[in-house]
Formats: C-alpha cells, structure tokens, sequence
C-alpha cells in the first residue's frame, strides 16, 4: 500500500520515508462491497480516498436521472472535495461498482499534514488542479465533440472500462443517451473502420 | 504593452480594500500575503467588444476582473455558446491553456471597457516557490473555482427555463442592461425567442 501511494503521491511531490510513514499512520484501509454507497446528497464527505483495487462512480441526481461526473479505477483518488474542503453537505453520490479497498485520510489529519509542512499543501493542491481540468475538461466536451467523438476518445483512453463499467453509466459519464451509445459499440473492435460508422 | 498604463497613480493604490475583499471572497488570505502578491499582478485594459484571448492562443493570466465585464465562449461551427459572465470580483481565464500550457479552446472578450489584475503564469509559478502560503490559496483558489462550476452545472440541469431566467435575473438585475441578450440566453441556455418572451416576467414585479 506504502509503495502505491508512493507511487502516486510522487507524481506531485518527493517524500522522504519518514513523510510516509507520518502519512501512512494516518490511513483509514476500507475495505467496501460493491454498490456501496460512500457518501450521500446532503451528507458532508469526511474523506479523500485513495483507490488501491477496484471501481468507483461520482455521480449526481436530477430528478430520476443519475448523471456520472467520474469513474475513478485504482490509481486514483476520490472524494465528494467541495464538501470535503468546505465542510458542506455533499451533492455527489460516491458509489462503488466493483468490491473496492481504499486508503482514506480524514480532514482532521490532512489539516495536520497541512501544519507540518507546506509540501502537501503542495500535493493537494495539484490534486485540485487535476481535479479543475477534469471537470473543466467534461463540461467542455459536450461543446466541441460529438457523441461519436466523445465515446471514440474514452475507448482510445481508457478501452478496459467498456468491459467493467454498466452501460448505463458510461453513457452517463459520456453524456449520451443509452441508445446511442448501443449504436456506437459497434465501432469498437472494428478500429479499422472508425472512419465509415454512423 | 501595459506596463506603461500601470504606473498611473489611481491603480498604484497599495492594498486596496476593494481588492482584498474580492481576494478574500475567493480564498483565506491575509492583508500581508495579498500585499506580498500585489507586486505579482498587472493590471490589463481593454475596450469594448476586445478579444482578451482567441482559440488557438496560449493562456498567460488569470485574471480578477475590477471592473468591467468578461464573456468566456466557445465556438463550435457557425454557433457560440456563452459559458461565463464575469464581473467585478470574478476570476475568469482559460484554465485548461493556462494550466496545460496549450492552445486555448474558449475565447474571452470584454462586453465593456474592462480593467483586470492578472497573474500570469511564470509569476504564479514563482509566488508557489517563494510566498508562503502560495499553495493553500491555489488550493483553496481552486476548490472556489469548482465550487461555482458545480452549482452553475446543477442550476442548468435542475431548474426548468422559466426559473432559470427568473432565478439568475433576480440575482444578477443589473445583468439584463449591462449584456447584450443574445449572450444572456445563451448562457442560460434559452433560445433568443424564449428569451424575450420570458422579459414579461420582469416587468410584472
């Protein structure tokens, strides 16, 4: 777990082993079944989990629709930040699909890491970055691409999910409506033809 | 090219309270620290109906605006869509170009005559490696950024029209004489002749 976090964790700053430690000590493991659900609407979010196996859908509620922000695999982290950071009631639901053991620091702790060194002040602070792009990101790509544009950008990105996320969802995340995306699956695994579908 | 403009006497205020505040609106920050940024920042005009940034150019700011008003679109064939209305006190730039370091997808014009304090992105890079507590206001710069995308994304999809138009009007009045309503209704996503019809609802008040 120490080397995953590491891992990630150096793609924003470099921690001595005894800044991993500090941090180590204060990780939650959860271990979450599938279709749990992490935080609530209205709920505040006590966490910023760190995902070390499994799969998870940030999502919120419009009416009857579910709409999917993100889906967060290992490697990533998830939280419900806004309420995290403001210390407000979520509007995301967090949601496992798959069974999903995660690494999570409270608030509490994070304000103490924020005290002893301004260095992950530092981390969280490109994690928010990443985290602005992605949502910036998403919001533009209803604008510039096409459902077709978009859903071939996703399979080029990340293919493996097609097989491990519901339908439903992806077409959700990919902000299409369920039937298109039926009619779009059939230019996967048929690469060479992507230029004649639709 | 501004330099020069910023050396005038009415904009070499220090610490200005108006600014602060629209400083503090966004992030904790100290009078200190906000004056230690200060030196950091230019201040940029433009006119009327100016390109701030057009797509395909690189981002360098992040702009406060002081005063003025900023339209953030995109143009996808014949059409543009209005994505932002800033005014005083809001931050608006192209965040993906400014920080990705690439060519800019949105554009950003000014609707009036438009004064902005501006960080550009070297001077960001050296407050982060040099004024303490640069990194808990980026972050915190941040969470309000998404923050306001969130609640603009939730009003867009959870309010009907009419309650769109009523509910960004009854907050933001002055909006209606200050942008033309082309912008108005395309950033609340209501076609033009909707638009107009919906102004009856104003008047009855």
């Amino acid at each position: 777990m120490v080397a995953l976090l590491e891992q990630f964790l150096g793609r924003y700053v470099a921690l001595s082993k005894d800044e991993l430690e500090l941090v180590s000590g204060m990780l939650e493991v959860r271990s979450c079944d599938r279709k749990l659900r992490l935080v609530d609407i209205g709920e505040q979010e006590m966490f910023i989990n760190f995902v070390t196996s499994g799969l998870l859908r940030k999502y919120f509620v419009n009416g009857h629709d579910e709409i999917v922000k993100s889906l967060v695999q290992e490697g990533q982290f998830i939280s419900s930040y806004v309420s995290f950071f403001n210390r407000t009631p979520s509007e995301y639901i967090i949601e496992t699909i798959e069974p999903s053991t995660l690494v999570a620091i409270s608030y509490d702790h994070l304000q103490q890491l924020f005290q002893i060194d301004a260095k992950w002040e530092r981390a969280v602070r490109l994690m928010m970055t990443d985290l602005l792009l992605e949502k910036e990101n998403w919001l533009l790509d209803n604008y510039r691409f096409t459902p077709r544009e978009r859903f071939l950008r996703f399979m080029q990105s990340r293919p493996e999910l097609l097989q491990r996320v519901p339908q439903k969802y992806l077409a959700s995340y990919l902000q299409m409506k369920p039937e298109t995306f039926s009619r779009l699956k059939h230019l996967v695994g048929q690469k060479k033809c992507v230029g004649t579908g639709i | 090219m501004n330099d020069t403009k910023s050396s005038t006497k009415e904009e070499q205020r220090p610490m200005d309270v108006t600014i602060l505040g629209y400083l503090q609106e966004l992030m904790d920050v100290s009078a200190v620290e906000a004056a230690a940024l200060m030196p950091l920042m230019e201040w940029r005009r433009f006119e009327k109906k100016e390109l701030i940034i057009t797509a395909g150019e690189q981002e360098d700011y992040l702009n406060l605006v002081i005063s003025g008003l900023v339209r953030k679109f995109i143009c996808k064939g014949n059409n543009e869509y209005t994505l932002q209305l800033a005014t005083e006190g809001h931050i608006v730039h192209s965040e993906i170009s400014y920080l990705r370091r690439e060519p800019s997808v949105v554009q950003l014009e000014a609707l009036e005559p438009t004064l902005l304090l501006s960080l550009s992105h070297d001077h960001m890079q050296y407050a982060l490696d040099h004024l303490p507590g640069a990194d808990r206001m980026g972050r915190m710069l941040i969470t309000c950024m998404l923050l306001k995308k969130d609640e603009r994304q939730f009003k867009q999809l959870r309010l009907s029209t009419r309650q769109r138009f009523i509910d960004y009007l009854q907050n933001h009045p002055h909006m209606l004489q200050r942008v033309p309503q082309k912008y108005l209704a395309s950033y609340l996503n209501i076609k033009p002749e909707t638009f107009s019809r919906l102004k009856h609802l104003l008047k009855g008040k």
